[in-house]
């Protein structure tokens, strides 16, 4: 094992980022990947008293889909605990994540127009209502995907390009194809959807071999704006240490 | 009946993007592709999300 991790951004912003980490066994890697996606938890609403549901959807219908709805999450939360959030509205009009009322001004949806439930007026002339009381849980991805903070969280390892000859005359250019990133031989790490993905589109006419980088993985990693990626990285090595160190005062005992 | 909030198969949010590609893709005369472009949904998963979607709450409301 390495003695030194190496972290560089690539390319990102508070949502999906590219990270390039040095310095990783893959079962490392993989275990970061997992605890993202399934050990960092989140605000998710679980529980609703339904006041009044008059819309074209069941009680459990609207329940899942404000369930779904991102949560902002801050650090201070224990598992278990609950933030109240209330929504009503009266059409004819549609129910956005944004007309939800938190209780706690820092756990709020991350994104505020996502349609709940369109509202009409029914043909003996009233008009469909909503009116609900939600309880959000803290909770990880185990128990539901609705609190897994990462979205398609992966990696690849990081691939070196180096030229090593020109393409015969008479060779047929053929497409060459992959993703990621690449490292060139100045050690310029480049992501693929710049020359779209096609290497012959980069080295035309070249000869070239591709080689993993041992070590050198990068990580794809999106949230659903319950935190930042950056967030979601450190929580997650947090939660590894966290359990290591629990192992480690069991084992002690 | 309305759409959904995440995608199926990734979980990415994308009930977010539906009003705008309603209104510029299948309303409007832009291009789908080009518009989920532009809206951020790169994902094949997610693009079939929008693409074979239906607004149902107009037709059901009446029996209600
Ligand atoms: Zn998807």
């Amino acid at each position: 094992m390495a003695d030194e991790f190496d972290v560089e951004f690539i390319r990102g912003d508070d949502r999906e980022a590219r990270i390039l980490v040095r310095g990783l066994t893959p079962a490392f890697a993989n275990g970061l990947r997992r605890a993202m996606i399934a050990d960092v938890p989140t605000l998710s609403i679980d529980t609703l008293r339904v006041v009044e549901n008059s819309s074209v959807m069941f009680d459990e219908m609207i329940g899942l889909r404000l369930g779904l709805v991102p949560l902002t999450t801050p650090d201070d939360f224990e598992y278990g605990d609950t933030v109240t959030l209330s929504l009503d509205v009266e059409g004819p009009d549609t129910a956005y994540s944004g007309d939800l009322e938190s209780s706690d001004p820092d756990v709020k949806p991350a994104d505020e127009d996502i349609p709940i439930i369109q509202l009409n007026e029914n043909p003996s002339g009233e008009n469909q209502r909503i009116e609900l009381e939600a309880e959000a849980v803290l909770d990880d991805g185990k128990s539901h995907a609705k609190q897994s903070g990462g979205v398609a969280v992966g990696y690849r390892h990081l691939r070196k390009v180096s030229v090593v000859g020109d393409r015969g005359e008479f060779d047929e250019e053929e497409t060459n194809i992959l993703r990621g990133v690449i490292e060139t031989e100045d050690g310029e790490l480049v992501p693929t959807d710049e020359f779209d993905h096609d290497l012959t589109e980069r080295y035309p006419g070249k000869e070239l071999e591709v080689e993993d980088v041992p070590g050198a993985f990068v990580f794809h990693v999106e949230t659903d704006g319950s935190m930042t990626v950056e967030e979601l990285v450190l929580r997650g090595i947090d939660s590894i240490e966290s359990r290591a160190d629990e192992l480690q005062e069991k084992v002690a005992v | 009946m309305m759409i959904p909030v995440r995608c199926f198969s990734c979980g990415k949010v994308i009930g977010e993007h539906w009003e705008e590609f309603e209104e510029r893709a299948r309303d409007g005369e832009e291009d789908p592709a080009a518009v989920l472009d532009d809206l951020g949904v790169d994902r094949h998963c997610c693009r079939r999300m929008m693409v074979s979607h239906r607004d149902l709450v107009d037709v059901v409301s009446p029996y209600q």
